[in-house]
Order: C-alpha cells, then structure tokens, then sequence
C-alpha cells in the first residue's frame, strides 16, 4: 500500500552524511531530530495505516530557518514534507525515509491582529481554534471549522482547503486566507496577497491554498476574521428515514434558504454518539442539524420556514436549541461523531467522498445495499447540505482479511460517488491514499495540465513528492520549442 | 503595432473547434488576444501585437442549472444576462454584479475576475467558481474542478485563470455555485456630512450586527450605500437600523426601494464607467477608506480634476475615475501609489488614455513573485502566444 515513488535522480536512500553536516550547520541542535525513537511521531498523519519514517525532522522557528533548510534540500536534491500538527486523512504528510521532514508545529505565533480590518496574521503552527480564540472577545471568529480544529494547524488547513459543518454559508479556507508567505521549492521567500484585495499579477495563492504542501512551504498566513453572527438557531430533527431527512434538506434549500449549515446521522453514529459523548438525541433512524445565523429578525423568519418544512417531511421530533448551552450540546454529538465509532466498533475506516447533493437517496441506497453485500456495517454521517458524505466502514483488525475489505468498501463507495458526478475528496485531500484514483475523477490530460502548475513551483520535483498525482509529469518537457500532442505521438493524427 | 486589417478573428462553434484553432495559431506563432463581449476589451494594457482575436461568442448553449444542487455550468461565451435568466425561473442566480455585468460573458467574468457592489456579501467570481474547463495553446483540453459545491481534488486551476486576463489558457465552460434570489430589497441612501463622519459611519457599520449585501461609498459626497436583500421583514427592519447608524454620526439617510432604487444603483455604477480620463482600481485598509477619499478630493480639486468614486467601503476595494490634463493624471497615479505602498494598499490603473499609460506603469509591481508568475505563465504558455505583455501584472 505504502508506494513511494523513487528519489530524485542521484539521491540515495537515506540522507547523506553531507548533508546531515549541512543541517547541523543552518539549525539549532534542538530543532534537528534524527534518532528513531524521536521519529516515531513522525511516522504518519491522522492516516495511520501509511507509514515511514522520515530521514530526519527538522522543527525550524523561522521563515529564514525554513528557507534555509529548503535551500539545502535544494542544494542536495533531498525531498522534503511540510507537516502542521498530523491530523491529515490522507497521508499528505506521510515522510519518506531518503527525505526531510520539516515540522512548523513551533511555528506557534500570532503575528498580527486588526480587529477593524478584520483580519489575523499567523505563523502556519497556529492552530485553527486559536485564531478564534485570539479574537473572541472583540466578538469575532474565523470561520472554517473542521471538527479537528482544537489540534490541526492554519498551515494544514491551507494545504488541505480544510472545510467545517459551516462551509455551506461561508465557504472554505480558501475563501478566508487573504495572503500567505511562503518558500519556494528553491529556498526563495515570497509573498501573496495580504490584507488588501485584488493583489497584482495571477492568482497563485487561489492555488496554492489546496495544494497539499506539493507547491511551497507556507510559513504565515494572513485570515479574514469575522463578526459573531447576531443570532443562531440550531434545530435537531429525528427523521423515520434517511430518505425523509433529505427530503426536508431538498425542501430547505427550494424555500430559498442557505443554511449556515445542515448535517445528517445515521442510526448507527448517532448509537456511537450516544455511547460516547451522550448529546440526548432522538431514537429516529435519522437525525438532521440545521443551523441559520445572521441578523435577529431574518434568522428567526426563516428559522419558523425550516421548522415547518421539517414537520411536513415526517419528522417525528423537533427539538430546538435555545441557548448556547443547547446548541452546544447538540454539535458535541455531531463532532464526535467519528471519534465515537470506537464505541461501537474496534476499528473504522473514514471515506470522503462528495455527489450533488440531490443525487445523496441514490447514493445512499447503493451504500446500504453494499453494506448487505459487504457484511460490514457502515455509519453515514455527513454534510448533507452539500453533499458531503463521510461514510464510516466498521470492521475487525483481528479478523484475517477484514481490513482489506474494509478498503475495497470504500473505494467502492467513491466509485458510486463519481457515478453520481460527485468528487474523490471534499475536505480530506488526495495525498498519498487516493493518488491511485484521480484517472477515474480526471483525464490524463487533466492531471498533465494541473503538474505544469507543479513543475513551475517545483521543477526538481522535492517539494512533497509522490502526492496527489499517480504518476509525476517530467518538468524538462515544457517549456520547449516544440511538443507532440499525445494523439500525435501516439501516430493517430498529425499536424497541419 | 498590430494592422487591424490583418487581425485574424477566430470563431470556433465548440471547444473541440477553439482548441484546434488555438493550436494551429500557436503552430504558426500567432498572437492571440482572447474576446467575450468586449466589455472590458480596454481594461489593463492592450497585448503588444495581436495576429488573431478569439472570439467565444458563439459557446452560448447549453446553460446547465441544477437547481437543487444550487450550481450551474455555462459555456464561456455565454453572457450573465443570458444565465441568469435562465436561473431565475428557479428562484436562483449568479450574484454577481460588475459593470456592464448582463453583458458580460462567463468566460470574460473570469478571466477579469470583476465583480461589484455585492462582492461585499456574495464574492468574486473566483469566490463561486467550483470547475473549469479550458483549452492550452497546444490544444489540450483539460477540466479543474467538478460540479459539486465542495471538492478538493487535484489544483483548483479555475482559481487560477480567475483574473488571468486570458494569458495561461483559454476557458470554455464553467461551473459556479449559485445563491436564491432574495425576495426583498432596500436600500439606505446616506448623504455624509464630511470626510471623519464618513470615517466614522465605515466603522459604525462594520461593527454592526446587520447583514447588508452591499456598503458602498461614492464621490463626490461623500455618499454612502447600504443594500439589504433579504425577506420582506428583514430588509425594512434592517434599513431600519441602518438610518438610526446614519443619524447617530449626523448624516441624512433615505430608505429606497423599487424603481427608485434601481435607478440609484444604475446612476452609482455608470458614475465611474464613463468614457475618457482614467479609471483606477484602489485597494486599501477599510479603516483607511475614508480618509483616501478625502485625500483625493482635495488632490482633485487642486489640480482640476473631474472625479468620481465608488466602491466597496468595508473591503477597502475603489474605483477611482478622473479625468482632466494628461499631466495631472498622471501625477494622480504617482501620488497614489507613493501613499498607497503593499501591503497597506496598491493602485491599478484599469483604463486610461496611452498619455498615461506612456508614462506610469499600468500594473503595480509583481515584487518578488514576479519569477514564479513568469515560470507559470512559461508553463501553460510556453511560446507567450496568449496575449503577449498583456497579462496580469504585464506579464509577457
Ligand atoms: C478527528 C478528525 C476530524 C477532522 N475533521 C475535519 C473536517 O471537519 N474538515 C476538514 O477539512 N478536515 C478534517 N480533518 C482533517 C485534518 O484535520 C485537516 O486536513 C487539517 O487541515 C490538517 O492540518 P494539520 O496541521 O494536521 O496538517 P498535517 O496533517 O500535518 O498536513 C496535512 C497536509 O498539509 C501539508 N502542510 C502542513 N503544513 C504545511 C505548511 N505550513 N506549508 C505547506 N504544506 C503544509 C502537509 O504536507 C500535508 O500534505 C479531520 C481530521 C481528524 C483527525
């Protein structure tokens, strides 16, 4: 499972003594780590069935000791991996042992706060939760929440373009990074964007949020904060049927409404939830979450709208959250979620997959039919307001072979999303887990295109290697005076 | 300079077509400026030769709208007018609202990435963007992107071509996310007493607990803007609301619905479009918005200069329209961009008579991203067949 594609040309396996010398020289001795009980941590992200250990790990406190140790990766031709806090899904921070890891979890200052600009620069160690809290009480907050955001860093969250329940409304990192510095794969600093808009030139850093670490290491980054909304309201509806509650979401969204966010669990997550974190939810087959925020009178309209549509789509109970305490209790049950599948299960893998949101009864129905067939019981929990499945596949480590076909499951399962005209991934990335799968989401002329993005940033290829595309595109090609088209080169059609 | 006689117009009935006539100009070292409707054919700096002008016109169907997945796919030539009409039967539109937007084709809303008054709650196009698809000059086609609102496979290059001005690719349909139409509209019309109140008012709005979808400031005034679409209830409270704002910093508001307010908004942004002088775009700290403008007023009137000014007050984006002797705009320009240095601000100069452009730099300059634009720009565009010099930053 673990392929690692081969070392730059000329690099061996393992890190060469010279260029241990060299590093000894650019850091600090405690930000060098090289014995392999100190490794360990680094093994893996939050996807811990992938695992290496790294060359080595550097933990620089700087933009310049960052720039100095790409430079040096440069130099020596040595791979290297950006990693925040190691709470990616899909192995984007997965190390290679002929290759340097570089950590930015000290990176950990708030550099800047304008709360009249609304806006927040932070070094990229900074965890998403703490970028609100540095704002709270001038009553403001950044608003992409992935449920990871207590621990995962501003820096992994641009890479990844980390979403939360409440992208639906607000969108997604990418919406809320105004400017970023970063080092090239060559050592160079630059910076994009910052607290002004419409910053000159192309709109690399609309690319490089995204881009999995594979283009730069991001060393600040500077968020659009914003104001509390005046008022949310947050009703939790038991549903006699996953079909039912997606009903009502269909119904929801016809009335006009954009919800701050909507979010749907299955029997089995809420029975995990219940064992876990017990949030009190209804016994129904399906529960739903919707939240509206904004202005008083506007939400509190539209709030009596979505109550209704809920009561005409059979829902069997209403409860709302009237206070903090309420709705808080109600969001604990949502985000515990996929840490609760412990309860009920040994072990669980995670799937992210995404249709359009009115094709999630087909989809569904496919899912339940494969976990018939599959004998592995499946929990779905999702965003359902955009069509964000999170399907999580149950099995046994300790039973021979259930592992693997745990895997096969959800890989059939984004097989169904892609059917449905959906997407390989929402919110955890491509990285090192579903690299294999990008020919079914895209052409070979699509991935080709997307690498000359990469192999202008990277053109020696030791930026994060082995990511996000199946197979590496060879930067010396392009730009040249002239190349075949592939219908060309395969003989099928020549030039006129 | 380029003989307009000898200037090849390129009108491909398809993508398949664009893409073949893209290779084949690039096959013969043509240069190839890229054209919608033109509406914003003047902005930025013109190429430095132009062989051949693509035209999308003719990719104006099919206008794909899913409407219960809130997303629509739209081929380039395709205008907004002519997609939201579409959307509309369903309650849904685009949001977006630059100048001459009805006219405005998909394929040159992105590759401008402009956007309007109501980019202030709704975004820019490369806000709404969810999936691309594209031609390179070697005749590739390739998609970014999908048609689901939420999607972090592969690199976003939609984002990308987003305000590339037609220099890395040529884009042949597009996919965005789309909002419902709000059922009501009002607007507050406020008439600022002076520069601090106007200063004060930017504040007092920005920390106010109101959803507006637009706060506009305009020259000369100061005026202030601020639209509400929403329900019915919601827009009047908020108005509401707003015209206690205005009165507590000493202004005088109106609240304006119906043709009165449409014709407000029309009278808004044609202030700033109108033919001669320069038209600028300045981007500033929204705490430093008011004081800009004073700033301007005074510069203007000292020098005799005709301005206009309108833009978005609470993200700190101007548009600037001066007109008067060459000399002085140009002096303007200098000005503007000695007070207004990255990351504090920065000056585009959008249109402006070949006077100026001869003598200050239309685009600001790239710093020291300049290397990697041009290593991208070399990538997609490796004989610079895309309007050469007249990219983004003037990127060659
Ligand atoms: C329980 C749990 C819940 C989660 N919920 C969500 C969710 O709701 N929504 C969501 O979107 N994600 C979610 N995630 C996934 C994960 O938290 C995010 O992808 C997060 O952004 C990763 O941040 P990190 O700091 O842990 O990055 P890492 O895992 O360390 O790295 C992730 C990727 O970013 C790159 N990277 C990290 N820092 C930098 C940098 N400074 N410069 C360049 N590249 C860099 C790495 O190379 C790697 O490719 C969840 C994860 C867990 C374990």
């Amino acid at each position: 499972m673990t392929d690692v594609t081969p070392a730059p040309a000329g690099a061996p396996a393992g890190l060469p003594g010279s260029f241990h010398a060299a590093l000894a020289q650019a850091l600090p001795a405690d930000a060098v780590l090289r014995h392999p009980a100190d490794l360990l941590t680094y093994e893996s992200d939050a996807l811990v069935h992938l695992r290496q250990t790294p060359g080595a790990v550097v933990l620089p406190r700087t933009t310049a000791e960052v720039a100095a140790v790409v430079r040096l990766c440069h130099a020596h031709r040595i791979p290297f991996v950006a990693r925040g806090h190691g709470t990616g899904l899909s192995g984007g921070a997965l190390p290679r042992p002929d290759g340097l890891l570089i950590s930015l979890a000290r990176m950990t200052r708030i550099r800047h706060v304008d709360i009249d600009n609304q806006y927040v620069v932070v070094e990229p160690g900074v965890t998403n939760l703490d970028i609100t809290k540095c704002v709270a009480p001038f009553g403001c907050y950044y608003a992409p929440d992935p449920s990871s955001q207590s621990v995962c860093s501003i820096g992994g969250n641009v890479a990844e373009n980390s979403g939360g329940a409440h992208c639906l409304k607000y969108g997604f990192t990418v919406h809320h990074v105004l400017g970023v510095e970063a080092v090239l794969p060559d050592g160079d600093v630059i910076r994009l964007g910052g607290p002004t808009l419409d910053p000159p030139g192309l709109d690399l850093l609309g690319v490089i949020v995204g881009s999995e670490g594979t283009l730069a290491v991001v060393t600040e980054v500077t968020v659009r904060i914003l104001r509390r909304p005046q008022a949310v309201l947050t009703l939790l509806a038991g549903f006699p049927s996953i079909d039912a509650a997606g009903e009502a979401v269909s119904a929801i969204i016809a009335c006009g409404i954009v919800p701050a966010a909507v979010e749907m669990m299955d029997r089995l997550t809420i029975d995990a939830a219940e064992a876990a974190v017990h949030p009190n939810f209804p016994p129904s087959q399906a529960v739903l979450i919707v939240e509206l925020d904004g202005a008083q009178i506007e939400v509190h309209e539209l709030f009596a709208t979505v109550e209704a549509v809920c009561g005409r789509c059979g829902a069997e109970t209403v409860e709302i959250a009237r206070d903090n305490t309420a709705r808080e209790r109600i969001w604990k049950g949502r985000k515990a979620a996929f840490a609760a599948m412990g309860r009920v299960s040994p072990n669980y893998y995670v799937q992210d997959g995404v249709v359009p949101r009115t094709r999630l009864p087909e989809v569904l129905r496919r899912i339940r039919d494969l976990e018939r067939r599959s004998g592995l019981r499946i929990g779905n929990v999702f965003h359902a307001g955009d069509g964000n499945l999170h399907p999580l596949i149950c099995y046994d480590e300790a039973i021979p072979g259930q592992a693997a076909h745990a895997e096969q499951v959800a890989s059939e399962i984004l097989q169904y999303c892609l059917d449905a005209g959906g997407s390989l991934t929402g919110e955890h990335g491509v990285g090192a887990d579903k690299k294999g799968s990008m020919p079914k989401m895209f052409t070979a002329d699509d991935l080709d295109t997307m690498q000359r993005l990469r192999c202008a940033f990277d053109p020696s290829a030791i930026c994060n290697p082995g990511k996000v595309f199946p197979t590496p595109r060879l930067c010396g090609e392009v730009p040249g005076p002239y190349r075949a088209h592939p219908v060309e080169r395969a003989g099928l059609a020549e030039r006129f | 300079m380029t003989d307009v006689a000898t200037v090849q117009r390129l009108e491909p009935a398809d993508a398949r077509e664009l893409a073949e006539m893209l290779r084949s100009a690039d096959d013969r070292r043509l240069a190839v400026v890229v054209r919608g409707h033109g509406t914003k054919a003047g902005w930025g700096v013109p190429a430095v030769r132009t062989d051949a002008v693509l035209s999308t016109a003719r990719l104006q169907e099919p206008i794909e709208h899913c409407a219960g997945d809130l997303t629509v796919t739209a081929p380039a030539g395709a205008t907004l007018a002519a997609v939201n009409a579409v959307l509309a039967r369903d309650g849904q539109w685009l949001p977006l609202d630059p100048w001459a937007g009805g006219e405005s084709t998909v394929g040159g809303l992105i590759a401008t990435n402009d956007s309007g008054p109501r980019r202030h709650r709704a975004g820019a196009p490369r806000d709404l963007l969810i999936g691309v698809e594209f031609a390179l000059v070697d005749g590739t086609t390739a998609r970014a992107g999908g048609r689901v609102v939420k999607n972090v496979a592969g690199y976003d290059l939609g984002r990308l071509l987003c305000g590339s001005f037609g220099s890395l690719a040529v884009i042949t349909s597009a996919t965005f996310k789309l909002s419902p139409l709000p059922p009501a509209s009002r607007t507050v019309a406020i008439a600022v007493p002076d520069g601090a109140a106007l200063g004060r008012l930017i504040a007092a709005f920005a920390a106010a607990v109101l959803t507006p979808s637009a706060v506009e400031v305009a020259l000369p005034g100061p005026r202030l803007l601020v639209r509400f679409e929403t329900t019915e209830t919601a827009a009047v409270q908020q108005a509401a609301h707003a015209e206690t704002l205005a009165a507590a910093a000493g202004a005088h508001a109106r609240v304006l619905h119906g043709a009165d307010e449409s014709a407000c908004w029309h009278g808004h942004d044609a202030a700033v479009h109108h033919p001669g002088g320069v038209l600028l775009r300045l981007n500033v700290l929204p705490t430093d918005v008011a004081g800009v403008l004073a700033a301007l007023e005074q510069r203007a009137s000292l020098h005799g200069l005709r301005l206009h000014a309108a833009g978005r007050a609470l993200l700190g984006c101007l548009l600037v329209h001066a007109d008067g002797e060459s000399a002085a705009l140009v002096e303007l320009i200098r000005h503007l961009r000695t007070a207004a240095r990255p990351p504090a601000g920065h000056v585009a100069v959008l249109s402006a008579p070949a006077a100026v452009t001869h003598a200050v730099p239309v685009w600001e300059d790239l710093g020291g991203a300049a290397a990697i634009m041009r290593a991208v720009k070399a990538q997609f565009d490796p004989r610079g067949t895309l309007c050469p010099g007249g990219g983004p930053g003037g990127l060659a």
